[in-house]
């Protein structure tokens, strides 16, 4: 009897110092950023701890500038952001930053114009920088008909309610690079960033987050809105239309997952070895001009090795085409996966990884 | 000498009974639509979250975590009752500890000084509460996303009220009540503990389910000081960021998902039904023993 | 009879010589408590140290351009490096200015207390005066309740039923209707704006003021009520003539304390307020933009900026705020002593 109870102490012992090993070994990890890069985040973070039980990661959608600083900091681990850091960050950074790709993301127009939502109407983007600057006040401005033959009669002579976002965001971002670098006045002006100093124009509106914006435009006829393309689906339920934009080569195209591989395939041989590239306006006749990387802003020396090994870990697989750049996760939220060269390169950051 | 009423307005008026009854049906009127629709308001509130939040109103959420874009809300209802129990903690002993001080020992010129920082305090955004903690607390002492620091965060939210209330409640006391104690016998102290706040206990209630209420609702300070987490919280009162449920109306009704909507209205349901509880057991309570003390 | 010492000591602290018995509870308790005032004054006191120490740097670059200038630019974050003015570091083509936000906050918050004071004050004296003693307590809990609705869901309630109905229906009502008064007449936009925010505000700080009103009220001696309406006064005379004037400083503070909420209020008023960027409304439906809620939408933005101006000037937008605050206070206490001093000379 007394044999018998001394080993099952002893077997409650063993079983116990392996379950607080098994949990002292836990790695905590926090991921914050991006709102746009967020959702994705999470269906990746939801599978992968259930196959990896050693690790927590923990995810905020809080904001790129906000994932930037904190990944700077060293409070999160993943620093999700939809725009790469600047020089000036760079340099500011008390230790070397990595920038590393984790998705595509692209962008569309929508505009709520009664009669005309069914159709895609042609828009360049010097056409939409004097819509948000204020030179161009009416629907039925000559250079919104001069692109859109087809309708000259069927656009209104109505004035256009230019809705951005009022919170700093990823799309602002991207929608800003496409304004800067397709028209000069604004690159002069306005240019680009998560927030912008917005030219006053008297109608202008400012909505706070993408479903702010959806809802926005679907109340305002006679509004037009930049919208993430995860919300594709939503700006479809609310019977908004979405704008043909003009490209770099010239001609106008839809936001296809054949047009965004198109514009990321044009670019990805000038992608550098730090991976810090926008990819608005690329070449090629079939490129969609807003799409851009979503990345995962890190620093290289992590404060200790299990959560180095943990991290790379993840974002190994977060970039690969088996795990979290596989489509069931990407489809879920209309994005598109990494080019193979790209991934090379992503691979290579993260192994500097520390 | 000056009365409270002015006797010769009221001379002239005696005359005009039918007009002046008849202005004061009409405002009484008034008084009791105002009041419908303060009432009212609040049910098309509800209704406007509970609508919306059907979808995703299982038992289920209730013991399962959030993973996210959705699943459950567990992790965030510990979290905000641990985070807002923290913060009242802290709120009671600071807050009617300084109401108490205002009525029972501060002079005139302290009192004016601290009834104006209080109503200061009040005026303070939440945002400015938030990174101030976010800066001294997170940074500077190094405490990380903490159920200690978003705790903290909250009592300075909640604290303005709390102080007025007990203040408004010590004053409402009854001048006799007050003296009758001391003549007794008692102490400051004594009569305070024995008398007055007994006495004023309701009113004390009042502003602390105000604060509460408010403190509830609260998400901009909590970001930056409890963060956020899919997890269910630890006792760990720092380095361990804690979620709560404003985090998933605010954040979750921004997601694609449809799914993540309707936790973000359910969310929100359960914080007013939570609120709404709360409100009435604490009533009830203090009610039963108001009854005793003076039965 | 009551008289006015009565009324006075009723609603008005009591000397420190009251307690004149001190035994060493009492120290204990007065240190004790004293304490914790000095912690709730000290509070202030950092904040407001805090948000000077950090904006300094940005006063310093800003000048007194920040009180004058409608634009609010953080410059090109992408561009070539920083430059300096007045010594500080900066983006170029930076630009702060606090104009656009002070507007915003000073006449959303005016709205709010014009559409609030009233309501609240009627639900109030029919909550003390005419709800049965059997509902009060249901009643009182109903209207508190909803002090305590997220901010965030008024948020949503505003974007996707007041802001439609403004910019539908009320709007265009208003400006048919009474056009001629300056703010009202012109162009509707689409319901983001002053106005949403200002009825938003209002509906939030409603509970706060009429709960606090009522308390105050309750606390007038009956004796007050019962003798004007012995004088021959109508139930309605002895309210607004009796009691309110007795209860007038608590029902002062009550509306202090709304103000301060609806001062400081961010998310809610973040969702229907327009977000306006460098311009000011012509009329009360267009967009404007409130010195707390840009903080809250602008922060993110201002840490990509490596200077960290944009994030000092956004802790020097919160000090404008802490000293509008101070002004509102200071203000409001003066009128009241002046209110005062003119009734007792009468």
């Amino acid at each position: 009897m007394k044999q018998k109870f001394v080993a099952l102490v002893l077997g409650c012992a063993m079983v116990a110092s392996v379950a607080t090993a098994a949990t002292a070994e836990t790695v905590k990890m926090l991921e914050t950023g991006s709102s746009l890069l967020y959702p994705l985040m999470n269906l990746w973070v939801a599978d992968y701890t259930k196959d990896n039980p050693g690790v927590q990661i923990t995810t905020q959608s809080t904001g790129s500038g906000t994932g930037i600083s904190e990944a700077i900091s060293g409070v999160a681990q993943i620093g999700a952001s939809d725009a790469y850091m600047s020089d000036s960050q760079l340099k500011a950074a008390p230790s070397p930053m990595l920038n590393i790709p984790t998705a595509i993301s692209a962008q569309q127009v929508n505009y709520n114009l009664p009669g005309l939502n069914d159709v895609h109407l042609k828009l360049s983007g010097p056409v939409l920088a004097g819509i948000y600057s204020g030179s161009i006040r009416y629907w039925d401005d000559k250079s919104i008909v001069a692109l859109n033959k087809a309708y000259a009669s069927k656009l209104p002579h109505k004035g256009i309610i230019p809705i951005h976002r009022s919170d700093g965001s990823g799309d602002t971002f991207i929608f800003t690079q496409y304004l800067t670098f397709s028209t000069p006045s604004w690159k002069n002006g306005p240019a680009y960033g998560t927030s912008i100093s917005w030219p006053a124009v008297p109608t202008a509106v400012g909505a706070n987050g993408n479903p702010g914006m959806v809802q926005a435009c679907k109340a305002a006829p006679y509004s037009i809105a930049y919208i993430g393309v995860s919300f594709l689906n939503e700006t479809d339920k609310a019977g908004l239309g979405y704008a043909m934009l003009e490209n770099r080569a010239g001609n106008f195209v839809l936001p296809t997952a054949e047009n965004v591989s198109a514009a990321a395939a044009a670019l990805v041989s000038k992608t550098p070895a730090d991976e810090r590239i926008s990819l608005i306006f690329a070449p090629g006749a079939k490129s969609y001009p807003i799409i851009n990387y979503e990345y995962a802003i890190v620093r290289e020396q992590q404060p200790n090795a299990e959560t180095a090994a943990a991290l790379k870990k993840f974002l190994s697989w977060g970039i690969s085409s088996d795990g979290g750049n596989a489509m069931k996760y990407l489809d879920k939220v209309h994005f598109k996966p990494l080019p193979e060269s790209v991934v090379k390169l992503s691979i290579k950051q993260i192994d500097k990884i520390h | 000498m000056k009365t409270l009423i002015d006797e010769r307005r009221f001379r002239a008026m005696r005359s005009n009974v039918a007009a002046r009854s008849a202005i004061g049906s009409a405002w009484w009127l008034g008084s009791a639509l105002a009041l419908a629709a303060s009432i009212a308001m609040l049910f098309a509130l509800f209704w406007f979250v509970l609508v919306r939040g059907v979808p995703a109103l299982r038992p289920e959420i209730f013991v399962t975590v959030t993973n996210g874009i959705s699943g459950g809300l567990a992790n965030a209802i510990v979290g905000t009752f641990m985070l807002v129990l923290g913060g009242l903690v802290l709120v009671m002993i600071v807050g009617v500890g300084s109401g108490i001080w205002l009525t029972a020992f501060a002079g005139p010129r302290m009192v004016e000084v601290t009834r104006f920082l209080t109503d200061v305090l009040s005026g303070v955004p939440s945002i400015v509460v938030g990174y101030f903690g976010y800066v001294v607390l997170l940074g500077y002492l190094g405490w990380g996303f903490s159920l200690a620091a978003g705790a903290i965060a909250l009592a300075i939210i909640m604290l303005p009220y709390v102080v007025r209330g007990t203040d408004l409640a010590l004053i409402a006391v009854p001048q006799e009540l007050r003296e009758g104690a001391l003549a007794l016998g008692s102490s400051t102290s004594r009569s305070m503990f024995m008398v007055c706040l007994p006495s004023a206990m309701p009113g004390i209630l009042t502003s602390v389910l105000l604060a509460v209420s408010i403190a509830l609702g609260e998400t901009a300070p909590l970001i930056y000081t409890a963060g956020w987490s899919n997890y269910m919280p630890s006792a760990a009162p720092f380095h361990s960021p804690v979620g709560y449920l404003t985090y998933v109306v605010w954040t979750f009704i921004n997601q694609p998902f449809a799914q993540s909507h309707a936790l973000a209205y359910a969310a929100a349901v359960i914080l007013m039904a939570v609120i709404f509880l709360t409100n009435v057991v604490a009533r009830t309570v203090v009610d039963v023993a108001a009854q005793r003390l003076r039965g | 009879m009551t008289t006015q010492t009565q009324v006075d000591r009723a609603t008005s602290p009591p000397t420190a010589g009251a307690a004149s018995r001190h035994r060493p509870g009492d120290v204990a308790l007065q240190w004790g408590t004293g304490a914790m005032a000095a912690v709730t004054a000290a509070l202030v006191f950092l904040i407001a140290i805090f948000l000077a120490v950090y904006a300094f740097p940005a006063i310093r670059f800003n000048g007194l351009d920040f009180l004058t200038t409608l634009t609010w630019n953080m410059g090109n974050q992408y561009g070539g490096g920083p430059v300096a003015r007045n010594g500080i570091a900066g983006m170029p083509g930076a630009s702060f200015g606090v104009v656009v936000f002070l507007y915003g906050t000073l006449m959303s918050s005016f709205v709010a207390m014009l559409v609030a004071t009233p309501v609240a004050l009627l639900a109030a004296v029919a909550m003390v005066f005419r709800v049965p003693a059997s509902l009060k307590t249901p009643v009182n809990t109903l209207v508190e309740l909803m002090a305590g609705v997220p901010s965030v869901v008024f948020g949503l309630w505003g974007i996707v039923v007041l802001v439609p109905w403004i910019g539908n229906a009320l709007g265009p009502w208003l400006s048919a209707h009474l056009g001629w008064v300056p703010f009202l007449g012109g162009s509707i936009g689409t319901g983001n704006g002053l106005l949403a925010s200002g009825v938003v505000l209002a509906i939030m700080i409603l509970p706060i003021m009429a709960a606090t009103m009522r308390d105050v009220m309750s606390a007038v001696p009956s004796s007050i009520y019962e003798a004007s309406i012995a004088l021959g006064g109508t139930s309605w005379q002895a309210v607004t003539q009796a009691v309110l004037p007795a209860a007038r400083a608590g029902i002062f503070g009550a509306a202090m304390l709304a103000l301060g909420r609806a001062l400081g209020e961010t998310m809610a008023v973040l969702m229907v307020s327009g977000a306006a960027m460098n311009q000011l409304p012509q009329n009360i439906y267009q967009p404007i933009n409130t010195m707390a809620a840009v903080i809250v939408s602008q922060l993110d933005s201002a840490l990509t900026d490596s200077t960290l101006l944009a994030v000092r000037s956004l802790a020097e937008i919160a000090l404008v705020l802490f000293a509008i605050t101070l002004v509102v206070n200071v203000g409001a206490r003066l009128i009241l002593r002046l209110a005062g001093n003119l009734e007792r000379s009468a």
